[in-house]
């Protein structure tokens, strides 16, 4: 089945992108074997913040550089990405050491229940590595959106300082925010829609206290934080490195 | 309003959201113990390779009945944390209390605040970087949240006798509908989004459809998240992938009916056929990044399933096999519907913005 739909979506990509869709097709399966090797890398008991956070650059550097090229506004988003992923990294630290969330919860109990627990890795570590690598897909489609953007406003607009090349990014910002959050809530909708199926009848206080709700919904709010903050970062280094 | 006044207004009541729920005791039934100390014993008895820990915690009663008292509980937990809670100082749990002031276990940890937090920042940042159209943009996040939630409503109201696939088919133009014109001036090109998106997504849907349908081995739906609060397994799959590239399918069409638009008001007089060798020029640009979102998002959900497996001796590709192929078939068709969804956004786009009387001219 993978392969028929592998098949299809390169032929599609050929049709509509051409050599353009031959790279998407590549970054794309490049991105999911790096998956596959965060994997493989926990999993043989190295650390997974650490290790997140070097497929993030990794992942950032591959898909901005390799679909696109080394040029200004690749290297100026690159930029505003790492910054990004220090903010970002800060705020799921502190949601993963403090809410309690690591693991899994009373659903998950059919699926695990006849594999050992006894692992001897936190799992608290493989939940900030995954809330990471979340948000690193919006964060890069973001800051690519405004930085190329901006590049095509400095073309034709030599004239601008940098102050209103930075107010022209915040207006494209502002018209991409929306279907950035729209396609971040549905990508992760049918995730919600069976958990309130599961739990339906329980109450507020029930829910939003339960722990893989929480999970659900702080992976949202941090892919909703990362795509919206990336915004004015990716403008202001963007109006800064183009006038350079 | 200058700038000024609005952060220190929203920095206000920021700091008033959280400072109440932290204190929000009182809106609980259940007890609420807040912890005060912790005892550890660490031991490891040799049988495992992980440790066990015996918590014993202190802390005060927060609210109900027994609000002040001093209880006692105790905690079993583990270095790993697979299916247990390690508690800190500053967590606060549910428990249940007997009237002997003895505390019989813990029911789960308090963490409405976190989430709070997080709504908090997101709900600052957008509305800070975006203005007013960030504050459409929540709204427009709440009109989806509630369609949502009426549409569980009303397939649990009724038995679940419902087709959910054709439930959620119809749901879905409520979805492409509310979002895209809540979100644009009401006008010809949100119109044509509107329509592009319906389209789109009952095109490469139905595509999809077929080619699973066609495809004879099983599929392992049942590794799906929560698939077992729903009877209907292979239908929740379907709806899984209708759902996970709706997104994707609107800011597609809107960004193409926009551009078109662009093209149109610049130059009146373009012809039919100049409009879709434009149109295909910005097809291309905006090819590709969306299919790494929907990855990211999507495929990560796995990695604690497939950890867990692969801790327990289970080669990566198996582990794949056994817990991951749904969510990489879900991730692909979605991708596919996302590519399908430009060409038929470019011509429908087109076919309606273009001046009719020019097309015909130009044809």
């Amino acid at each position: 089945m993978i392969t028929i739909l592998s098949i299809i979506l390169f032929t599609l990509l050929i049709l509509v992108g051409k050599s353009r869709g031959l790279k998407t097709f590549g970054i794309f399966y490049l991105n999911l074997f790096l998956i596959l090797v965060y994997l493989f890398i926990i999993s043989i008991g190295l650390n997974a913040i650490i290790h997140a956070i070097i497929i993030c650059i990794v992942v950032t550097a591959t898909t901005l550089f390799g679909l696109n090229e080394v040029n200004v506004k690749t290297k100026s988003s690159f930029k505003a990405i790492m910054i990004i992923l220090v903010i970002i990294f800060l705020l799921t630290f502190f949601i993963g050491k403090r809410a309690n969330i690591q693991g899994f919860s009373a659903e998950s109990l059919e699926a695990i229940g006849g594999y050992s627990f006894d692992i001897n890795y936190d799992m608290t570590n493989v939940l900030i590595g995954m809330f990471l690598i979340t948000t690193i897909g919006t964060i890069i489609d973001t800051s690519i959106s405004i930085s190329s953007a901006l590049n095509e406003v400095h073309i034709n607009n030599p004239h601008l300082d940098k102050k209103e090349l930075y107010n022209s990014g915040m207006n494209i910002g502002k018209d991409i925010i929306a279907t950035t959050i729209n396609t971040l809530y549905f990508a992760l909708v049918a995730e919600f829609i069976g958990f309130f199926m599961w739990h339906y009848g329980s109450g507020f206080g029930y829910i939003i206290n339960y722990k893989s709700f929480v999970v659900e919904i702080s992976k949202l709010l941090l892919s909703f934080i990362a795509s919206i903050l990336v915004i004015p970062l990716t403008s202001y280094i963007a109006s800064r490195d183009l006038l350079k | 309003m200058n700038i000024k006044k609005k952060i220190i207004i929203s920095f206000i009541l920021s700091f008033l959201t959280i400072l109440f729920v932290y204190n929000d005791y009182f809106l609980y039934k259940k007890p609420i113990l807040k912890i005060n100390d912790i005892k550890e014993k660490i031991e490891n008895n040799g049988t495992t390779k992980e440790k066990n820990i015996t918590q014993t915690i202190s802390g005060t009663i927060k609210n109900g009945k027994y609000k002040g008292k001093e209880v006692k509980v105790i905690n079993h937990t583990t270095t790993s944390g697979v299916y247990d809670e390690q508690l800190h100082k500053h967590s606060e749990v549910f428990v249940e209390v007997k009237s002997d002031l003895t505390a019989i276990g813990i029911n789960g940890v308090k963490r409405d605040k976190y989430v709070v937090i997080l709504i908090i920042i997101f709900i600052n940042s957008i509305v800070f970087v975006a203005g007013r159209k960030g504050i459409k943009t929540i709204v427009s996040l709440i009109a989806n949240i509630i369609i949502s939630l009426l549409a569980i409503l009303l397939f649990q109201k009724h038995a679940r006798t419902w087709n959910m696939l054709i439930l959620y088919l119809f749901v879905s133009i409520i979805f492409v509908t509310t979002s895209l014109l809540i979100t644009n001036k009401k006008s010809k090109k949100t119109f044509s989004a509107i329509v592009s998106s319906i389209i789109s997504f009952i095109v490469s849907f139905s595509l999809a459809f077929i080619i699973i349908k066609l495809y004879k081995k099983p599929i392992p739906y049942w590794t799906l998240e929560y698939i077992e609060a729903v009877h209907d397994y292979e239908n929740f799959f379907y709806v899984t992938i209708l759902l996970s590239g709706l997104g994707a399918i609107m800011d597609i069409a809107i960004t193409i009916s926009s551009s078109l638009h662009e093209l149109i008001l610049k130059d009146p007089t373009i012809k039919y056929k100049n409009l879709l060798k434009s149109g295909k020029e910005i097809c291309k640009d905006i090819l590709g990044t969306m299919n790494n979102v929907m990855l990211f998002t999507c495929f990560t959900s796995v990695i604690p399933m497939t950890f867990l497996l692969m801790k327990n001796n289970i080669v990566l590709g198996d582990a794949i096999k056994m817990y991951s192929q749904v969510e990489i078939i879900v991730i692909l068709t979605s991708c596919i519907n996302i590519v399908l969804a430009i060409p038929i956004s470019l011509y429908v786009s087109a076919f309606m913005l273009h001046p009719s009387k020019k097309r015909k001219e130009s044809i």
